[in-house]
C-alpha cells in the first residue's frame, strides 16, 4: 500500500514538474528519465541475463546517431527515422553479440570494452562523411508533424516521461513473466539453466535485443534533447557510468537503478561548485556502497517464491 | 634505417611495456579472479610521482635515478598493498561483479586525484632518469631507453618464472591460482600471498609506469585506462594467470598495433587491435598460452 503510495506521488510530480521547473530544469529531468532509460537496458543484460557488458553505450549511440543520420542527411521525417533508430541497434546486437555470447564472464566484459571502443573510433574516423567525426552531428531538428514540434524541450520531456514510465511497467511484468524466470535461473547459473532445458545463449540474444531497443530509444531521445550528437557521450566512460549505476544500485532492481541513475546524473547538477571533485567522490562512494553493500543499494528480492518452499529463510 | 625495423623497435618497445603492466592483470588475476581496473591508475600514478620526486633526488648526484626509481616503486607498492585493503579484502566472499566495481571506483580516485594534485594538462617526464641516446648496431641505431626497457622485460620475466617455480612464496601463489580453496585448506596464508602478489604487481607496474614516461616524453592522468585495458588484453592473448603469456601478449598486442599504425592507418589502430582479440577469442578462449580450463559444476 505505502509503495503504492509512493509510486502515485512520484508519477503526479512527475506529470506537474514541467509547470514549476524552469527550462534547464525541464532538461535535467528529461537527462534523467533518457539516461535511466539507458541504465534499464542496461540492467536486462546484466541484471537479468547475467552477462557482463560494458560496452553498452554502444547501443545508446546507434539509436543516436542513425536518428541523427537520418534526420540530418536523408532529411527523414519523426517516425521512420525513429522507428529505424530503434529497430536497428537490435539487429546490430544481434550481429555483434551472436559471435562471441558463448565466451566466460569477464573474457566478455573485456570483448565489449573492445567492440566500445571500435564504436567511438568508428564514430571519430567519420567514415563516408555520415558521422561527422569528433564533433559528431548536430542540428538534428526533425520536422514538425501535424503541429507537433518534436524538438520542444516540454514535448521531449513528456515523451520520454511515458517511454519510461511504460518501461518500468513493462519491465515489472517481465520479471514475473516465463522469459522472465527463465532469465533470472541464467542469471543465477548459466549451466544449470542450460541443463534443465533454458537454451541460455537464445535467451541472452534475446535481452540483448531488447536492451539494444531500450538503448535505441533513449538514443533517439537523447538526440532530440540536446539536438546534437557527439563520440564522447558514447565513450567506454560512460558505458562503464552505466555499468556501475546497475551494480550499485543493486541488479535486477527497478527502484535501484532508477536512483543509482539520480546519484549519477541528477545529484551533480544540485552540487556545481564541486564539479572538479565530482569523480573522485563518486569513485570513494562506489568502493564505499560495494563494501558496505556488496549486493547493491537496494537488492532484488525475487518475491515470485512461495515463501514456504524455503522454509521462510530466504 | 628502413621503415620495417624502426616500427619493429617501436612495436617491441611498446609491447613490453605492456607487458610491465600485464604482469600486474595476470597475477591477480590468477588468485582472485578480479580485473584490476585500478592498476592502470597505479602506472600512471608511478610516472607522476617519479616527476615530483625526480628533482628532488638531482641533489644526490648520479644516484639521483636509482634513488627515484626506488622511491617510485616503493611508494606504489605501499598503495597497492593499501588498496588491496581496503577496496578489495572486505569483498572477498562478496559477488564477483561488486569486486569489479569496486575495482572500477578505486580506479576513479587514483585517477581523478592525480588530476587534482598534478592538474589535468599533459606533464613532461623528466629526461634525466633514463640514460639518453643511441646506441648504433651496423646501420640500424636503436635508443638506450628501448634498449633499456627490451632488457628489463626479459630480466623482470625470468626473475618472476623463477621465482613463482623455485621459491616456497612462488609456489603458494600458484597453488592459490589453481585451486583458491583448496590451496587455502592446506595451509596457504592467503592473506600473506595476495599481498606479495599486489606488491610485486604493483612494483613491476610502477617501473613500466616510468618506462612509459621516460618514452613517450609526456604523461597525462587519464592516460592509465588505456594503457591498463591494452595491457589486460595482452595478458589474455597470452593466457590468464601465465607469466610469459603476459610478456608474449604484450609483445604481440605491441607489434600488432605499431604495425597496424605504419602501415595501414594510425586513426584505425585500435580497431585493428581489438578485432584481434576478438577473433582470437572465438578461436581459442584461454589465449595462446592459456592451459584449458574446465567448467567446474
Amino acid at each position: 500500500m505505502k509503495r503504492k503510495l509512493l509510486i502515485a506521488v512520484l508519477l503526479v510530480f512527475c506529470t506537474i514538474y514541467p509547470i514549476f521547473a524552469n527550462s534547464a530544469w525541464l532538461t535535467i529531468g528529461a537527462t534523467f528519465f533518457i539516461f535511466s532509460l539507458v541504465a534499464l537496458s542496461q540492467d536486462i543484460v546484466l541484471g537479468r541475463a547475467g552477462v557482463y557488458d560494458m560496452g553498452h553505450a554502444i547501443y545508446f549511440g546507434m539509436g543516436g546517431y542513425i536518428f541523427a543520420i537520418l534526420v540530418t542527411k536523408l532529411g527523414m521525417n519523426f517516425f521512420a527515422a525513429a522507428f529505424a533508430a530503434v529497430f536497428l541497434p537490435a539487429l546490430l546486437a544481434l550481429a555483434v553479440v551472436t559471435p562471441v555470447i558463448h565466451l566466460r564472464g569477464d573474457y566478455f566484459l573485456v570483448v565489449s570494452i573492445g567492440l566500445n571502443f571500435i564504436f567511438t573510433q568508428i564514430l571519430n574516423n567519420n567514415p563516408f562523411r555520415l558521422t561527422g567525426g569528433p564533433n559528431g552531428i548536430f542540428g538534428i531538428f526533425p520536422a514538425p508533424f501535424m503541429g507537433i514540434n518534436f524538438s520542444s524541450s516540454v514535448f521531449i520531456y513528456y515523451f520520454a516521461f511515458i517511454v519510461i514510465t511504460l518501461t518500468i511497467a513493462i519491465m515489472n511484468n517481465f520479471d514475473n513473466s516465463r522469459y522472465g524466470r527463465a532469465f533470472y535461473f541464467i542469471y543465477q547459473d548459466d549451466l544449470a539453466a542450460a541443463s534443465m532445458g533454458i537454451n541460455a545463449s537464445y535467451l541472452k540474444q534475446i535481452g540483448f535485443m531488447m536492451s539494444a531497443v531500450l538503448a535505441g530509444f533513449a538514443g533517439v531521445l537523447y538526440a532530440l534533447e540536446y539536438s546534437a550528437v557527439s563520440p564522447e557521450t558514447f565513450s567506454v566512460d560512460q558505458s562503464i557510468t552505466f555499468f556501475a549505476i546497475v551494480i550499485v544500485g543493486g541488479q535486477g532492481s527497478l527502484p535501484g537503478v532508477l536512483l543509482g541513475t539520480f546519484a549519477m546524473f541528477v545529484l551533480p547538477e544540485l552540487f556545481r561548485g564541486f564539479a572538479d571533485v565530482r569523480y573522485l567522490i563518486f569513485g570513494i562512494a562506489m568502493v564505499a556502497m560495494m563494501v558496505m553493500r556488496p549486493r547493491g543499494l537496494m537488492p532484488t528480492k525475487y518475491g515470485f517464491y512461495p515463501k514456504k518452499l524455503f522454509g521462510g529463510d530466504t | 634505417m628502413d621503415i620495417f625495423s624502426q616500427q619493429l623497435i617501436n612495436g617491441l618497445t611498446y609491447g613490453s611495456l605492456l607487458g610491465f603492466i600485464a604482469l600486474g592483470y595476470t597475477m591477480v588475476y590468477g588468485i582472485l579472479n578480479l580485473i584490476n581496473f585500478a592498476h592502470g591508475d597505479m602506472v600512471t600514478l608511478a610516472a607522476f610521482l617519479a616527476i615530483t620526486i625526480a628533482p628532488l633526488a638531482v641533489a644526490a648526484g648520479t644516484l639521483a635515478m636509482i634513488i627515484t626509481l626506488a622511491a617510485v616503486v616503493v611508494s606504489v607498492c605501499i598503495i597497492a598493498i593499501l588498496l588491496e585493503k581496503i577496496a578489495y579484502k572486505p569483498l572477498r566472499a562478496a559477488p564477483r561483479l561488486s569486486l569489479i566495481v569496486s575495482a572500477l571506483g578505486a580506479g576513479m580516485v587514483i585517477k581523478n586525484a592525480i588530476m587534482l594534485i598534478w592538474g589535468a594538462n599533459p606533464r613532461i617526464f623528466p629526461r634525466n632518469l633514463f640514460p639518453a641516446g643511441l646506441a648504433k648496431f651496423s646501420d640500424i641505431s636503436v635508443s638506450y631507453l628501448s634498449v633499456i626497457i627490451l632488457l628489463l622485460n626479459i630480466l623482470v620475466m625470468l626473475t618472476l618464472y623463477i621465482f613463482i617455480n623455485k621459491t616456497r612464496v612462488g609456489i603458494a601463489i600458484k597453488a592459490l591460482s589453481t585451486d583458491y580453496s583448496v590451496a587455502e585448506l592446506m595451509g596457504v596464508n592467503v592473506n600473506n600471498t595476495v599481498m606479495i602478489v599486489f606488491l610485486i604487481g604493483g612494483g613491476v607496474g610502477a617501473l613500466g609506469g616510468m618506462l612509459i614516461g621516460a618514452s613517450y616524453t609526456t604523461v597525462t592522468f587519464s592516460m592509465g585506462f588505456d594503457y591498463g585495458i591494452k595491457a589486460f588484453i595482452a595478458a589474455i592473448l597470452g593466457g590468464i594467470g601465465s607469466i610469459p603469456g603476459a610478456m608474449f601478449g604484450g609483445l604481440l598486442l605491441g607489434l600488432t598495433y605499431t604495425f597496424c599504425s605504419g602501415y595501414v592507418s594510425s586513426a584505425w589502430a585500435n580497431t585493428v587491435t581489438y578485432l584481434l582479440l576478438i577473433i582470437l577469442l572465438i578461436f581459442r578462449p584461454n589465449g595462446l598460452f592459456g592451459r584449458s580450463l574446465v567448467q567446474k559444476v
